[in-house]
């Protein structure tokens, strides 16, 4: 007589995920409607306050990871938790509600051309209905955190690239996320405003967010020295406290 | 607590119709094709209505009128002759009452008519119309026969001998049979191409802001959120097509009625202010009606994903 299996079983996965990780994925996978398999059996846990690297090729998976943590996508298998959330049972309706918990910027920093700095970060508020008795105030103090104070009335075009990434990190903030992830931030931007991004990103995670960062910057991530899971052909092939980009032996080379 | 409230559905409703406006004349030619689409709807609606309306009265008056006829007399008959005659028809079972109307009563009721030109009349010197025995008989169906039966007798005018129209009323009711099915036939057509343009009106407005909408998705705006300035862009047209169309059918009804009445003299045409408010109020739902389910279809998308 064969055992009863499958429930008991992912109870006790669920179960097992610690108290602190923020972010878990149990055995995930996810294959497009067109067949590519994007990840396959990825296990990862972030917890409260970490600072992670994601490396790897492109189209290694990197995106597809970021995406199913928004729930811009669904796991095809496996368990997505974050913040103590089963994603795939997380309804349609729930669905902005977690978005609001976790900020995000990516490379094409995604601002609207026809709105001010300033109007850009107050968007997030004003269409969310958050902070709206105190807007003003708090679109001020995420754009002092980024350094962008006295540029509030410029429109993106008029910015360098440093600046428009340091208006859609303010804008990702003004939620006071506790999730910070980041696609590709630097992907368009000299290094050293790369630097500056990172230290700002470093900021960030010093106030108590974790940050979770997508890169190919490999000399950002040498230097660092954080915590740098790497990612090729969906799967995890390295998840190292102060990593580099390349693992050690093939440094050497 | 209410104030924040408050704060959020102001700010709600501010963002739904700037954008909504914003959209609107964004795409200002495809806006404006689907405003004269609803317009023409509604055009096309309250003229129906008004029309069956007229047309309803008239089988009204007629069925009243269908149980009488006028018996014209030659003007060569003595009035003596014309009340042994009338006492003839009286003593018949199937009548009810026999009155007699001279040819100056006659005169007196036909230039009470309204929109008729009193000057008309002048200009004829003669009086032209016949006096005439009006029989009211009991049963409807009798009245071809005493038609028949009046018709021989040599007191009676022969051009025309009575008004006995029999088909006159399912003429009429025919008519207003085939104008509501063509009319309606004409409206379910339109509807259908309105409500598909202003679809495709909302689809272009949504494209056109595909940037704001993936940011607002981003930062966590709710489905709702994302979805009212285009249902508002879709009322907006609606409300807009309706407005026009109202107020040309308010102003134009009454000197439509006239203009026709001065063609039509002997069909009793009537201006009917209840009913025409009744029919602005069911043109300007109906205008809401194709704003919202046009637009409702055009954002049923971001339902899905």
């Amino acid at each position: 007589m064969p055992t009863p299996t499958t429930l008991p079983e992912r109870a006790r996965v669920t179960t097992v995920i610690p108290a602190a990780a923020q972010i878990s994925l149990q055995g995930v996978q996810k294959t497009y409607p067109n067949g590519t398999v994007a990840l396959r059996d990825v296990t990862l846990e972030i917890p409260k306050q970490d600072f992670v690297f994601l490396v790897g090729p492109s189209g290694a998976g990197k995106s597809t990871l970021v995406r199913l943590l928004i729930r811009e996508e669904k796991a095809t298998a496996g368990v997505v938790h974050v913040e103590g959330q089963d994603l795939s049972r997380l309804k349609r309706r729930q669905l902005p509600y977690l978005r609001r918990k976790i900020g995000m910027v990516f490379q094409d920093f995604k601002l609207l051309p026809n709105l001010t700095v300033f109007q850009n970060v107050a968007f997030a508020l004003r269409v969310t209905e958050g902070a709206l008795r105190h807007l003003k105030p708090k679109v001020e103090e995420v754009l002092s955190i980024v350094g962008l104070e006295g540029k509030e009335n410029k429109f993106p075009d008029q910015l360098s690239g440093g600046e428009q990434q340091r208006v859609a990190i303010a804008r990702a903030l003004v939620h006071d996320p506790r999730i910070f992830l980041a696609d590709e931030p630097t992907g368009n931007l000299d290094p050293a405003t790369s630097w500056e991004i990172i230290q700002l990103l470093l900021q960030i995670n010093a106030r108590g967010t974790t940050v979770l960062m997508a890169t190919h910057n490999r000399e950002i991530v040498d230097v660092m020295r954080r915590r740098v899971v790497a990612i090729e052909g969906g799967q995890i092939i390295r998840d190292e406290d102060a990593g580099g980009y390349h693992a050690p032996a093939l440094e050497s080379h | 607590m209410r104030g924040g409230t408050m704060r959020r559905l102001w700010n709600r409703i501010d963002f739904a119709f700037s954008s909504a406006w914003q959209n609107f004349w964004r795409n200002a030619a495809v806006s404006i094709a689907s405003v004269l689409i609803v317009w023409v709807v509604l055009l096309a609606l309250g003229s129906l209505l008004l029309v069956l309306h007229s047309l309803d009265q008239i089988v009204a008056l007629e069925k009243h009128k269908a149980s009488a006829i006028s018996v014209f007399l030659a003007d060569t008959t003595p009035l003596s002759s014309a009340m042994d005659f009338r006492l003839h028809l009286e003593s018949d079972p199937r009548v009810t009452s026999v009155t007699y109307v001279s040819k100056d009563q006659a005169m007196a009721r036909f230039s009470q008519l309204p929109m008729l030109d009193p000057s008309m009349l002048a200009t004829l010197g003669t009086n032209p119309l016949p006096a005439s025995l009006d029989v009211t008989v009991k049963d409807i169906r009798d009245l071809g026969a005493i038609d028949q039966e009046v018709r021989t007798s040599p007191l009676v005018d022969k051009n025309p001998p009575t008004n006995y129209e029999p088909n006159v009323i399912d003429k009429i009711i025919l008519l207003a049979r085939v104008a509501g099915i063509a009319g309606l036939v004409l409206i379910v057509g339109l509807t259908g191409l309105s409500v598909f343009i202003i679809m495709l009106t909302i689809r272009t407005a949504i494209y056109l802001r595909r940037k704001e909408i993936e940011v607002m998705k981003l930062v966590g705006a709710t489905d709702w959120f994302v979805r009212w300035p285009f249902i508002v862009e879709g009322l907006i047209v609606g409300v807009v097509g309706a407005v026009v169309a109202v107020l040309i059918v308010g102003f134009g009804y009454r000197p439509a009625v006239v203009n026709l009445q001065s063609v039509l003299i002997f069909v009793p045409l009537s201006f009917d202010p209840y009913y025409l408010r009744l029919v602005l109020a069911a043109m300007l739902a109906f205008g809401l009606l194709l704003g919202s389910v046009g637009s409702y279809l055009g954002v049923r998308r971001f339902l899905k994903q």
